[in-house]
Order: C-alpha cells, then sequence, then structure tokens
C-alpha cells in the first residue's frame, strides 16, 4: 500500500509517454532536475490517469494484470479505482481513506483495517503534492538518467527494512520531465510492478462527488466528464 | 458442504409454485468440480476480521495431480502469503508476511484453499456456496468472502507445485 501512494504522490506533477533504454546517461548532478521537477508538481491542480498495472511474478508465465484508473486533485485528494478484473475504489485525503468494491451490482463502503497507516503515508503525499521533494529525498536516493527518448528517476530506499520488500522504484518520463509514462517497482526476488500509463488528462475539472468518501461518483460519469475535456 | 434448509426449503417452495415444472440441474456436489481439473483461477476476497475488512486477491494454479498453488496478494500486488498444498494433503507454506503468520497460512489459508479446491478435502460445514462463483467462509475468528473473477482452464507449468526454485524470498 506504501508503494500506491508514493507513486500517487510522484504522478501528480508528471504525465506519462513511451520509453527506451537504449544508451541511456547518469546525469552526474541530480539536483537541477529535481528542482525542475518540483517546480512542475507544484504548479499541477489535477491530473486524470487511465492505467494498465502488470504484476510480474517469476512464478508466473504471464502478468497479472488489471485495469484501472487513477485520480489527483490538489490539495490532497486521490482516487485510485481498480476497473477490472474486479472494480474496487480506494479514496483518500489528508484527513482520512476510504475503500468500496462493487459486488452483488452494488457499491459496499469496507470497514478499512489500518486505517492510520493509510492515513499517515497520505501525509506525506500531501507533502509532495505541494512541490516538497525534500520530503522523498529523506527517504530515497534519487539518481536520474536520461538519453534522446526518456528520462529515468530512479529511487532507492535509504531504509534497510523497506529495501526488504522494495529494491527501487523507477519513474519513467519524457526527457523534459513534462509528462511519464510508466512507473516500475523492482522487489529483491526479482518480482516486479508496473504500472503503464495509457491515458492522461490534466488540468480536469472532476464530477463533484468524485472523490466523495460516502458516495463516490461513478467511474461512467468521470469518464464521459473526461471524454469532454480539452 | 453443510446442507443449507433455508436454501432446500425455498427449492422446495420455488418448484412447488412455479409452473411449468422445470428439471434444474442437480447442484455442484464440491465446489472444485466448478473448476476444470487444470486451471489458473483468479478470485477477489473480503476478509473480515474482528469487523474490520481487508481486500486481497487469490491466485490459485490447479493440478489434478500435482496439487494446489496459491499466491495472496494486497491490493497492489504485494505477495502477503504462498502456499503449496500437494496431492497427499502436505501443506507447505513458501511464504507469509504481514498481516499472515506461517501457522496461520498452514492452519487456515490452506484449509480455505483446500476447502474450495480440493473435492477430497473434508468439510468442516465453514464454506458456504452463494452462486458458482461467490462463497463465504466463516470461521472462529474471521469472514473470507470469495468471488472467482477469472478462471484460465489448462495445465499450469510444473515449477508451480514444486518447492524447489519455486519458494519466495
Amino acid at each position: 500500500m506504501k508503494f500506491f501512494y508514493t507513486i500517487a504522490a510522484m504522478m501528480l506533477g508528471f504525465a506519462i509517454f513511451a520509453a527506451d533504454d537504449a544508451a541511456l546517461q547518469p546525469v552526474a548532478d541530480a539536483q537541477p532536475i529535481l528542482q525542475d521537477l518540483q517546480r512542475k508538481m507544484s504548479s499541477l491542480g489535477s491530473v486524470y490517469f487511465e492505467l494498465t498495472q502488470e504484476r510480474h511474478l517469476k512464478l508466473f508465465t504471464d502478468p497479472l494484470k488489471s485495469e484501472g484508473v487513477m485520480l489527483i486533485e490538489r490539495p490532497d485528494r486521490i482516487r485510485w479505482e481498480t476497473t477490472a478484473p474486479y472494480q474496487s475504489i480506494l479514496l483518500g485525503d489528508k484527513k482520512s481513506v476510504a475503500q468500496f468494491e462493487f459486488a452483488d451490482g452494488k457499491w459496499e463502503k469496507l470497514k478499512l483495517g489500518f486505517p492510520q497507516m493509510l492515513q499517515r503515508v497520505m501525509d506525506q503525499m500531501s507533502l509532495m503534492n505541494q512541490g516538497r521533494l525534500d520530503a522523498l529525498t529523506s527517504d530515497y536516493t534519487i539518481s536520474v538518467a536520461t538519453n534522446q527518448t526518456v528520462a529515468v528517476l530512479t529511487l532507492v530506499p535509504k531504509d534497510k527494512n523497506v529495501r526488504g520488500t522494495l529494491s527501487s522504484l523507477e519513474v519513467r518520463m519524457q526527457p523534459d520531465f513534462s509528462a511519464t509514462r510508466e512507473v516500475v517497482m523492482h522487489e529483491p526476488n526479482d518480482d516486479f510492478t508496473r504500472i503503464i500509463f495509457n491515458r492522461e488528462k490534466r488540468e480536469v475539472k472532476f464530477p463533484p462527488e468524485t472523490f466523495d468518501q460516502a458516495k463516490p461518483a461513478a467511474i461512467e460519469a468521470i469518464r464521459a466528464t473526461m471524454s469532454n475535456a480539452p | 458442504m453443510r446442507p443449507n434448509l433455508f436454501i432446500v426449503l425455498f427449492a422446495l417452495l420455488a418448484a412447488g409454485c412455479a409452473a411449468p415444472k422445470s428439471i434444474e440441474p442437480p447442484p455442484v456436489a464440491h465446489p472444485a468440480r466448478l473448476f476444470p481439473t487444470e486451471a489458473f483461477v483468479t478470485q477477489r476476497a473480503v476478509l473480515t476480521v474482528h469487523g474490520r475488512q481487508f481486500t486481497l486477491n487469490g491466485y490459485v494454479a490447479k493440478s489434478e495431480t500435482r496439487g494446489l498453488r496459491l499466491i495472496v496478494t494486497e491490493n497492489f500486488g504485494g505477495v502477503l502469503a504462498d502456499v503449496l498444498v500437494k496431492p497427499d494433503g502436505k501443506i507447505i507454506v513458501l511464504k507469509a508476511g504481514p498481516p499472515f503468520r506461517p501457522a496461520w497460512v498452514e492452519r487456515y489459508i490452506a484449509a480455505d484453499l483446500e476447502s474450495i479446491f480440493d473435492d477430497h478435502a473434508k468439510t468442516d460445514g465453514s464454506l458456504r456456496m452463494l452462486s458458482d462463483t461467490h462463497f463465504v467462509i466463516e470461521r472462529g475468528g474471521y469472514e473470507l468472502d470469495l468471488r472467482t473473477v477469472d478462471v484460465k482452464p489448462g495445465p499450469q507449468p510444473a515449477e508451480m507445485f514444486e518447492t524447489a526454485g519455486g519458494g519466495r524470498p
């Protein structure tokens, strides 16, 4: 779950494009790039992503795939929704988190376990949304590598315990950092999760109940709004 | 599966009221027979413990001759449990991560797996089959609401049913 919020926090400033690893060159001084990134993050108010999540386990021949959307609205509202092969909505803001599951034709709000843990991470996300990359650098060693078509931001957890489950996290972006294509989370045993962002809209106005933790707007209504967005 | 009196009564009433009468297919004797003998099954679950709910994904490789392999993940793919049940009933816990303890995986998760996917498993009355894709398992300390969301028929790689090389750190 912690991975999710880290990713969510990072995505507010980015939108995503195709990547190519050919001749990636490490950037000696990543600081100017991170500052540029921070500037972009602090200026974006909302973003809508359609995504595919691939879970690659060595054991399985094919990745485990799911489809969904991620919506973020400043200052601290986030919605992560899985649309296939099952339907589930996770909502969060600085104050609380909520989860809904769709079954038998209706949504059910869950009595969520461990909400305080999610809440803590949401607070971190809020800091990120304010452009506080310093919050991220305290937890991760960040390096940057680029070529003509892609910039790869690699984050390695400083905490040994965290590295026990997450070796590194890659965010793959356009070279000018205006857009991101995918996020890859590597694990110590070579398993990894890839989140591919297929479609993205920035500075959108979401329907009023999009982040409502009592009765969130239906994804169909949100998609209709996105279809009409410029 | 434990006979459910309500369902039996309802079925009798429905049969009595319905006209014309039709012959319904007999109920499945065991949920394992809902699945191909060789298959990869994806399930979504809501686990309720002490009134608190957690969502889980379950991925089950099923082989008539090799056994059952279950991997349980949290919402975003983190593996919480990995267990292999051999055809002779031997349970091998390959991974148990928080909040699951190895003993818990062996005692409960493996038992839940067998209750649905192994038609030779002993029934203890904890499983209710609400439909062909919806199961509820209730034990003393928890309720597991399980829904099958995908079934891919066909033999699974042999490595999935082996401990050597198939274990997870």
